[in-house]
Order: C-alpha cells, then structure tokens, then sequence
C-alpha cells in the first residue's frame, strides 16, 4: 500500500516459461478456446445475478490473467473493466505464499490500494495448475456491486475523506478453500453489505469463475500446460507488435490535450487533467504529468489501476478493432502517472466517484489528444455525467430500495469522421444494458414520465454530436435522492473544429415553488411526488459545422434533432418549406451565401 | 392415396417433400427446383407441378388430394435483409420518443469507433408520441389523448407511411390505449395495417415490445401480401386446405394466423432443419442433440434438449433489430464450404466473407479466384475431381486450387499443403468454439450430448468437431441435405403464447392465472378450429416464467401438460409449492445453487399447444447383421494425420448393418461423410449413419 507497490504491480512481466514452439493457428485456436471460456463466465454471471447492474446493466468483465500477472485474456464486458483486472490479480499473486494459494481455491479482492478500481468492483479470481501443480492461468470475473458497506447505500458517499467512509476494502481474501467454502469468510462479505441480493450474486460470481476454471483445466489437459503458456506468449507478442507497428504509422511528435473538470464534490472549481502523448517511432507515451495534484481536493481520485486502465480503454478505440486486447497493449505503451496527482492519489484517498471523474477526463484527454494521429477513430469512451441520480428509500417492512438511475438514455456519444454520433453511448460501453421504465417501476415507487432527446443538443459540426436525453421522474414516496453534477461548465469536447458537446443540467422539485437547479451536490430529502429532471449532455461534433452537408441537415431538422434556426445560426443552412408539412428543403443558393459570410467573418 | 407436401424456399433452391399417405417404410420423396426471387410463388408452383407429375396427376388432382401443405421461407428475413419493407410509423407514449434510438444502450462491437447506425425502420419523424400512462398494476393514470392520436394518423399520412406499429408503456399489462389507437387510426387511416405491442409481445419491456412491433409492421405487409399471392395461386389451382406455415416457434400454423403477427415467420428457416433433428434423433433414442446445419455460406448451430427444440422468446437480435416472440434458438456462424481463406495482418483467417454460389469456390471453375474451405477439402483430398458433386450437377476442378494455397502459404510462410490444412484446422477451431458459446448460454456440455450433422458440408467436419467437443456418437441422417424441408413435414401445427403477470411465487392469485390461461386456451382454440382441429385433439403445455426477485432472466418450465385445452384442474393450492419447487429443481440445474430462504416471484404465464398430424416415417436401431463393405477404391487424404491411402465408400451402396472404420470417406449423393482415425461410421435400421468414437 504505497506508491512503491503501484510501480511493482505495473512493472513488466516477463513472457511464462517454456521451450515450447508454437505455431500461429494453434496459438489462434487456443486463444479462441480461453475467450470462449471467459464468455461462458459472464453469460453465466449475468443470467444467474440479482441485482440490475449485473443482470440487466451488465457491468461484469472476465478476464484471464497468466501466472506472471499478465492480461493474458480480456473479455466481453466494457474495457473499462477489461484493462484494470490484472493489478488486483497480480497483488494476490505476491501473497501466494502466505495464503496458502492452491487447487479450487477462490478469492476476491476489491482494493483500491491494492491494484483495485473502486470498492464496488469485486474481482473474483481462481488459479488453474497444470498436472505437475504448476500454476498457470487465473480466472478473473469483476462485477460492480450495488453496495460496498459505507457510509452512503451504493458506495458512492459524496464527502467521503478517506477510503474507510467507503466501505470494506479487501486485499485479497479467500473464499473458497481447495474447494470447499468458507462459510465465516463468506458471512463477514454478505453481513458488509446493505443489499440481501448480495449474497446471490457473490454466489453467482464465485459458482461462475468454479466452471471457468474446470473449463480451462480442460484446455490444458487438452493441449499441454507448455503449449498453453506458449500461446499466451504467442498472443501477447502479437499485440504489441500490432499496436507498436500502428504507432509507427503515426506521426512523430508531442500531442497535448488538457480537460476541466468543473469541481470536486465539495466546490473547488477547474480541476485540470493533463495529457501529452508522445510518439517517438513504434513508441507512444502517454504522459499526466500537469495533472492536478491539490491534495485538499474532494472526490476526483481515481485509483492507480483506473488511471492506466481508462488510458488503454481510450488507445484501444483508436486502433484496429480486430488487434487482441491483452498485456501486449500495455507492453507498448509508457504511462507515465505522477505520484500523488488526481490520476494516481496517495493510499487511504476515497476513490469511489473518481471512476467517474476525474477517470473520464482522463480518458477524454487521451482522444483529444491522439485525434492530431488517428482522426478516423477518435470519439471520447466516457461517461461525462457526474453520477447518475441514485433515488433510494425503504419500503414498508423497512427493506432498503435503490434505483440507481442507469435509465435508457442518450449522452456523449461524440460523432466520429465521417459518422455522426448515434445510439446512447460510445460503443465501448456498448455492453451495458439501460434500465426500462416497466422494470424499474415495477420494482420502485417512481414513475418515468419523460427521457426523450432534446432538440439542439448534440454539438454541431461536419459530423454531428448525438443530442442528449432528459430524464423526467416523478418519486411516489418520500425518498433521499442523490447527485453530483459536473460537465456544465466543461461539456465533451469537439474534435477537429466541431462544436463541444452540451452541458449537462439537474433540476429537484420540477414544477414546484421549491424547483432548484443542483449545481454542485445534492444528497436531498424528496417528498412524495417530487419530479426531478436530468439534462444529459449531448455528444461533440467533429470537423467544422459549415461543412456539414446542407441535405443532413435538412434531415436532421425533419427529425427535430437540430431546429430551423440552429441550421441557420450553427451549419449556415437555409432551409425553405415548413416542418409542419414535411416539406422542408436546402436553399441552395441562399445557403452558399450564408456560407460565405460565415466563412468570412 | 392422399399427400402432403413440405416446402422450404431458399436463397438457391427450393426443396420439396412428399409425404404419401399409407406408405408405409417408405421414403420420402425429395424434389429441388431453382428459386424465383422475383415471386417466390412461381417457383413454388413449378415444384407442385412436377411432385403432381411424377405422380401421374395433373396438378388440379394432385392438389385436390393434398391434405396439407406446409410452408418455410425466408421472406420475412430477406426483407431485413434488404431493408426494403413497409414505409413505418410508431406511435407511442408520451415521453418515449426515443427508445427505437437507444436501443437500451446496446451496440454490436465495443471496440470499433467507426460502426455504422442501423439503417431506421421508424426514423424520429415517423415516431409521434400521444399524451396517456398506464402504470405497472395496470390502472390508468392518465388518459388517452384521442386528439393527439387523429394527430399522429394525420402527420403518419403525410409521410405515407404504410404501416402503423403501436406501442403504449405498460399495454401488455392493460391493452385498452392501444386497442383504442387502433380503432382511431382504422378511422383516420383506412386500410393502413396496425401492430399493437400487447398482441405481438404481451410482456415487458417496453423496448423488447416496441422493437418487435415495428419490426412486425415493417414485414407485415408485404409477408401477408406474399402469402396472400401463394394462397390465390394455389387456389385456383385446386388446394382447397389451409396453407399451413412455419413458424420460428418450430410449429406451423394457419395462414390467418401468421397474418396477424408476421413477426413469427423471421427465423423460421432454420427452424424446420431443427425440428427434423429433433423427430430423427429422437426416434433413435437420442434426446439431447447439437445440431450443426454447415452449408456454403453459414454454419447454424442449435440445440434439442430432452427431445425438443426450445423456442425461447428473450433478447433475440437478427439484422440488428431486437424481436422478442419464440424463436428456435439458431446462432449462425459465418463459415461455410464458400467461406474465404485469407491472411490479414499476418494471421491466416476464414470468412466470413463468402464466395457464395456465384462465383464460388475457385473448385467450381466458374470464375472464383480465392480459396475457400470447399478448396481446402479437395487440396486435403476429402473431396475429389473424380465424381459428381452436388447431386451429380458438376465436377470439381482442381486448376488453380493448388496455386490458390501457395499464395497464401507464402504469406505466411509455408507450402500449399500445410496452409489448406490450417484453413481446415481453423474453422473447425471456429466452429468448435461458436458451439462452447451457444452451449454455455444454455448451460449445457456438449459432452453429454450426441451430434447430428446435416447441410451439405455440414458431414465433412463433424466427427473432428466432435471429438474437440468431448462428444462421442455424432448422426448423419442420409436425408441431411434436405432436412429444412422434411421439417416443415415434422413439425406440428402449433401455438405459443404468453401473457405476463407479476407475483410473489407463494401469493398467487390462482383466478387471475387461471383467467390468463383460459384467455390463451381460447384463442388458440378458435385458430385451431379454423385450421380444421378440435380443441381436444390439442396436447397443452401449460407453463409459467419465474425468477428469483433481482433477476432479469427468468426460467420458463412446464406446470402441467395434458391433451385438450381446457385441463385446468392443475391451478389448485398446491400450484405455488410445486411451481416454487420446480423453480428451485431448474435454477440448481442451469446456475448450480439455489438460494435458501429467497421466494421466488412469477413473471408470466405460456400456453404452448400442438396438434399431432402425420410425420414422415423415421426410425433406428441396429438389429441388421453386421458387414464390412469393401472400399469402392482408396485416394490420397489428410484426415488430420497426415495423407494416406484412405479408403473411399459409395453412399448409396451402403446397407443397414454396414459398418465402417475409420479414417475412410463416405461419398453420398449431396454430402460427403468424412470418418476420422478413432472413428466408426455405422448404417443403422433405417440407412442413417451414426459416427462412433472408438478411442
């Protein structure tokens, strides 16, 4: 728990030992063997969970990781899990002497300290052996958990000052020993925590990673524990020869970015990420250094593992699709994360929110910066909302409820050269499923009234931002909402000349004399039917908005994503015809003009 | 003598299967003719024609004798496809404007920046929003704005839509506002067809209801107008029966019936194929089947469990859009024998990118310059230049394989030879691990099932694939190549149906179920009677959907099963221990735990009924003696372990009893059989092969 431990858990690992000659089509087959193994996890995981996160949300990840700590295997979940498995992995892997590590054991860690994310992420993991009890692969499947057992229900405590006001932090504990359960371990994990759903999920975790690792004991008594470890090796080497020859292709140089946060959950303002990628040869660094390091700053921490891991989440959107996401990426890439800087806090800071920002900024700094290189697949992977607005209250037998807001809804999907943005989030997060009005209110006492896209909100340019939604919820009982709103101030940037996304806004009490705008935080007592009203920020245009094609405008305003007069004042188009009767066209000739004038001015 | 007749039209071909009434060990009588895209119709009329001759009949007798005539195609999904359906209109409830865009968040790849949007069955300007709100109990909070929707017709008319989807928050639980809608839109839009989202998915949620509704309104004109051209023909030609059709639920129904909810005809291709498996498998005592269906361009993998083919009606995706109804459940893989084998940044990949028929495989000599997986096979000698291929329409050729292969060893860095072998290696490798996914969503080892290998490259790799898979016996029907079509003569006319409720497992209200259920019973009593079949010829699977409270997946089972559709004596007081118990029993089998203490809640209630008609004939066993055929002659292969003398055996020569040993090939007529070292090729009863593992 220490700086010094962050650097040994990043150090490179050496490549698994063994003599073995592989050739590229069995190393291929074997590593679609392991792939296949980590989505038998999170489809067994997701159908079996209790809570919505993981079973509708599908905020889960499997992962493969090698006896050297490597990311031998990244899986279907969101990247931003994939990329921070194996710090956590890697810590338990120093203690295997102590813990007495050994076949069908299970373990969980969620410490942020220790190589974790945040507490909610709970890493259930389990080492595979070869024949000769040789340790090869570990099993890694992470969740978010609805509760961590702190001071607020979710984990997410908006004054929280250190890592203790969170909830349970957990190294690295056993759960299931050469087999068999630990029943007192077990009980201390499901007594920590708010939800009775808990329990099943936990079990569902550990019951998935059991058959993952009966599933990979298969493999290696199929191909031999040497040829195994040799593929590893095989896929690792490729993807950093992959991603190393995609850098080469970039143009040397230093790329800057820096983004705002707009203030740390107790109102200092303009916290600032830094970013400055190098690109020196088939070598890109990537550099935080400028980034924020107040260390009276409140809620904007985000973890050692989170910084790396949103980093790679941001390079790996910028490269081929089809290159294999593994340790090969991070072998590529220098990351570079100040001691003691937002992007890599001192042990004990609290580091729930700071997933979110300053995680995002972080994130978005990156593609900022590297659309200078690779402008066809540059769009920010972030959630640039400051957390969603989680409404929680007890039922009847006394029974904690929490809806925690991951309602359907569109926000910075940021357009792409040559696409706009679409759907409702950047495709990383492509995974996570949105909760439905007639699932959220058959199981809470709140009515959805409202979550449509907002006309104009989507930030202008050749490519257009997708327009963000307003979320309008009425709250039948009295109930304890709570938010922290960011991205006002500082919404999603434009890339290449296109227009920053827009900013986010939160209304409490809609419609009442007591209506507010929530600012900074809010952590409010809401009386039966209060309404409150989320704005979310729509995503950035790319490339200049007087470039875009007048006839996409023309359907954009005929679909109420952008209005008549914003064609006009923002793309310079005029249209001619009326919305009413769907018979609006380009004025060619009047558009040109306009054009021009902006152009000159 | 009366007939009836299955019909499957695909992308090439359209096959046939007579059924004789009477005939008894007989075969059934296959026939195959072109595919007219233009009016599918056409050909279908072409077939009859020359079944009728071959009968001696002219096609008016023949038809005046068929008892059935049964029907799957792929019209359905050839529209989503194409995106070429019905100008489509949503109208919806105030406030969900939207949810067609979001998609519930869902995006097909995370890693690629650059996917494209599916093209927009409803773009925003045709989804118009109506002020009304039922909520979860189903009580209305605020009322139909009958205003807003003569509205709605009038902007939906403007735009021309052709066809009007409607789907209201919380309909399934109380339809009234949308069957109120449909009224007014009758009205304002006369002759302008209307899905409503609590007749087409009458459960939650509300983007899997509304997607599936606007799908069914994109297809549902121009299915029913398909349909409708094949009923006149077929008519004035002399059939005075229902035409029955195929429905992706694996039952067949009424033409009336399918016309209400289009929707259930999408998928239903592969279904047929699926539902012959299960009747071949299980009239061999095989109840737990992977279906492996490999043709030229995709590789369809499904599975029977305890001998039937589960139609599961949950986050189904097809042509990007989400359609909930009950679907046998088939994941395609784009390999085939046309699939492509290329190098892509130095590693040797296969498909999915297909030659198809035309120009196809460089081995058909017209014109294909790219090696493809039927290439490999005839560079590793398990198909060869010296017969007919395909039924004996043509000869492979082998000019060109070879340099074909060279080329792309050299890219990486080996001879010909070896990167056939590896183009072999790695789609089996592909297969393999699409079927570990399907099986793992399912919760099943492949191991303790048998596999039946059909399509016409389908028997090349199954038994290799077998033994990557732990599974032991693998069945090749001799039919195999046609089975589609011997499906839709298999399969039962049937309905399945749900209705959703939500409850605490151990507080039924047993009167709300039991009036859900004889809500089902009726309607499909009703559709079965105009199909010609009493209500108590029908078998009934009275079943309920339940999960743990949390979880989104519920488990769907069976409460009681019972011939006739008024058997509800099984809704008494011991319904919520045994339905709680069941619960417990599936949960433990399909996640391994079940949770102490936690009772579980009941999501919704199905009817499953089936009327049993004819089936071909299918059989097994092995009491015939057993011979070892001599070799028609030997070539040179590589069966994986290297090239041999590997024995070669005409299909067609081969009788029951005939066994076979490994490493050989079998030559049938649209097929060709590889047996692999460790493996035994045994010609049961009825003149299937059944692939045993010897070591």
């Amino acid at each position: 728990m220490s700086f010094a431990l962050n650097a040994r858990l990043a150090a490179r690992r050496p490549p698994l030992p063994t003599a073995t000659a592989i050739d590229p089509v069995t190393a291929s087959i074997i590593r679609g063997a392991l792939e296949t193994v980590c989505h038998e996890a999170t489809t067994h995981l997701g159908r079996a969970a209790s809570s919505p996160i993981i079973n509708q949300s599908n905020e889960r990840n499997a992962a493969i990781v090698d006896a050297h700590g490597r990311l031998a295997m990244g899986s279907i979940g969101t990247p931003h899990l994939t990329f921070v498995s194996q710090l956590t992995v890697r810590y338990g892997l120093m203690q295997q002497q102590d813990y007495d590590w050994g076949p069908g054991d299970v373990f969980v860690g969620n410490d942020p300290d220790y190589g974790g994310g945040h507490l909610p992420d709970y890493n259930v993991y389990a080492p595979v052996y070869d024949a000769a009890g040789e340790l090869v692969l570990v099993q890694a499947l992470q969740a978010h958990q609805g509760d961590t057992g702190g001071k607020d229900p979710g984990g997410f405590t908006l004054d929280a000052t250190d890592i203790f006001t969170e909830g349970l932090a957990i190294p690295c504990l056993k759960l299931v020993h050469r087999g068999e359960k630990r029943r007192d371990a077990i009980h201390l994990l499901e007594r920590n925590n708010r939800f009775p759903s808990f329990a099943g999920d936990l079990a569902a975790m550990i019951g998935a990673v059991e058959k993952a690792t009966v599933s990979i004991r298969a493999i290696l008594d199929k191909w031999g524990a040497d040829m195994v470890r040799a593929a590893v090796n095989h896929a690792i080497d490729q993807s950093e020869r992959q991603m190393r020859a995609t850098v080469s292709a970039w143009r040397d140089g230093r790329y800057d970015a820096t983004v705002h946060i707009d203030h740390d959950t107790m109102g200092t303002k303009d916290i600032r990420v830094q970013v400055g990628c190098t690109v020196a040869g088939d070598q890109l660094t990537v550099d935080l250094s400028g980034t924020d390091d107040r260390q009276d700053l409140v809620g904007v921490w985000n973890t050692f593992a989170n910084s790396r891991g949103y980093i790679m989440t941001q390079i790996a959107a910028s490269i081929d699709p089809d290159i294999v996401k593994n340790e090969g990426l991070f072998n590529a890439v220098e990351i570079i994360l100040p001691e003691g800087c937002i992007a890599h806090p001192a042990p004990n800071r609290p580091a729930a929110l700071g997933s979110f920002h300053p995680a995002c900024e972080i994130t978005e700094a990156v593609c900022v910066a590297l659309s200078q290189v690779a402008p066809d697949r540059s769009a920010p992977q972030v959630y640039k909302i400051g957390m969603p607005n989680a409404v929680i209250g007890f039922d009847a037998t006394g029974q904690m409820w929490m809806d925690q807001g991951v309602d359907c809804r569109s926000m910075d999907v940021s357009a792409v050269q040559g696409i706009d943005g679409w759907g409702s989030c950047p495709v990383s997060l492509g995974n996570l499923l949105l909760s439905q009005a007639e699932d959220g209110e058959a199981r809470f006492p709140v009515i959805n009234i409202s979550r449509e896209l907002v006309t104009d909100s989507g930030g202008a340019g050749q490519w257009r931002g997708m327009p963000g939604s307003r979320n309008v919820k009425r709250i039948l009982e009295p109930a304890m909402a709570m938010a922290w709103m960011v991205s006002h101030d500082h919404p999603i940037s434009g890339l290449a000349g296109g227009a920053d996304g827009t900013p986010y806004l939160n209304h409490f009490q809609v419609g009442t004399p007591d209506e507010y705008r929530v600012e900074l935080t809010a952590r409010a007592q809401l009386p039966a039917g209060a309404v409150i009203a989320y704005q979310h920020g729509g995503g950035a245009g790319f490339g200049p908005a007087l470039r875009r094609d007048p006839q996409a405008v023309c359907e954009d305003v005929l679909d109420e994503l952008v209005s008549i007069a914003a064609a006009r004042d923002l793309y310079g188009v005029v249209l001619t015809g009326s919305l009413e009767d769907y018979s609006l066209a380009v004025d060619p000739a009047a558009t040109a003009a306009l054009r021009g004038e902006r152009i000159a001015a | 003598m009366s007939y009836r007749v299955g019909i499957d039209i695909g992308g090439t071909f359209t096959d046939f299967a007579l059924l004789k009434d009477g005939l008894k060990d007989g075969q059934v009588i296959l026939h195959k003719n072109l595919s007219t895209p233009q009016d599918r119709s056409i050909g279908v009329m072409e077939g009859l024609e020359t079944l009728a001759g071959k009968e001696g009949l002219s096609l008016g007798a023949f038809l005046a004798r068929c008892e059935a005539i049964v029907h799957g195609t792929t019209v359905a999904d050839n529209i989503l496809i194409e995106m070429d359906g019905a100008v489509t209109g949503l109208i919806t409830t105030q406030g969900f404007r939207d949810e067609m865009e979001y998609r519930r968040g869902y995006k097909e790849s995370i890693w690629d920046v650059r996917l494209e949007p599916p093209i927009p069955i409803v773009p925003r300007r045709r989804r118009l929003t109506v002020p009304e709100r039922v909520l979860a109990d189903g009580s209305v909070h605020e009322a139909l704005d009958e205003a807003a929707v003569r509205e709605a017709c009038t902007r939906l008319r403007k735009q021309g839509v052709e066809s009007v989807a409607v789907g209201l928050i919380f309909a399934h639980v109380n339809g009234d506002h949308e069957d109120r809608v449909a009224q007014i839109v009758a009205e304002e839009m006369p002759g302008i067809p209307v899905s409503l989202g609590h007749r087409i998915l009458s459960r939650a949620p509300e983007y899997d209801r509304i997607s599936t509704t606007v799908v069914n309104a994109y297809v549902a004109p121009r299915v029913n107008a398909y349909l409708e051209r094949l009923v006149s023909r077929l008519a004035e030609a002399g059939y005075a029966r229902q035409l029955m059709v195929m429905q992706a639920s694996g039952g067949v129904m009424t033409r009336a019936y399918i016309e209400a909810a289009p929707i259930r005809l999408l998928a239903s291709g592969p279904a047929g194929g699926v539902i012959a498996s299960a009747r071949t498998g299980g009239a061999k005592g095989y109840r737990n089947l992977l279906c492996v269906d490999m043709g030229g361009t995709s590789y369809d993998m499904s599975v029977v469990r305890d001998g039937a083919a589960p139609a599961e009606a949950g986050w189904n995706m097809h042509h990007r859009y989400l359609v909930g109804v009950p679907m046998v459940q088939v994941e395609t893989l784009g390999a085939g024998g046309g699939s492509i084998c290329h190098v892509d940044k130095g590693e040797l990949k296969v498909g999915p990118a297909s030659a198809g028929a035309a120009p196809g495989p460089i081995c058909y000599g017209r014109g294909g310059l790219r090696p493809t997986v039927t290439d490999a096979l005839l560079m590793l000698g398990i198909l060869s230049t010296g017969e007919g291929f395909a039924g004996g329409s043509f000869r492979l050729r082998d000019e060109g394989v070879a340099e074909a292969f060279a080329a792309l060893g050299a890219e990486l860095g080996y001879d010909a030879q070896q990167a056939a072998f590896d183009c072999w290696r790695l789609v089996n490798a592909n297969m393999t691990q699409a079927v570990r996914r399907t099986t793992a969503a399912k919760g099943m080892d492949p191991a303790d099932m048998v596999m039946l290998a059909y399509g016409g490259n389908g028997p090349a790799f199954a038994a290799i694939q077998a033994q990557e898979l732990g599974i032991g016996q693998v069945l090749v029907p001799r039919a195999s190549p046609t089975f589609s079509a011997l499906g839709t003569l298999v399969a039962h006319p049937a309905i399945d149906e749900e209705r959703s409720c939500s409850a605490r497992a151990d507080a039924l209200d047993l009167d709300r179920l039991r009036g859900l259920w004889v809500d089902l019973a009726a309607n499909a009593a009703a559709h079965f009677a105009e199909a010609g079949f009493a209500a108590d010829a029908a078998q009934a699977r009275w079943r309920v959907a339940m999960r743990y409270a949390g979880q989104n997946w519920a488990l769907t089972f069976d409460l009681h099963e019972g011939r006739g559709l008024d058997d509800l004596g099984f809704v008494d007081d011991t319904l919520s221990a045994r339905a709680i118990a069941a619960f417990n029993a599936r949960h433990l089998a399909e996640y391994g735990h079940v949770r102490d203490g936690e009772v579980p809640e009941i999501t919704g209630v199905r009817l499953t009924a089936q009327v049993e008609t004819p089936m071909p004939p299918a059989g097994g066993g092995f009491t015939a003696p057993v011979v070892e055929p001599a070799p028609h002659g030997y070539r040179r292969a590589n069966l994986g372990d290297g090239f041999a003398d590997v024995a070669i055996h005409k299909g067609p020569d081969l009788i029951p009893g005939a066994r076979i040993t490994g490493p050989a090939i079998i030559e049938e007529i649209f097929t060709t059989i590889a047996v692999y070292p460790g493996w035994q090729a045994r010609v049961d009863d009825v003149g299937d092969y059944l692939l045993v593992r010897q070591s």
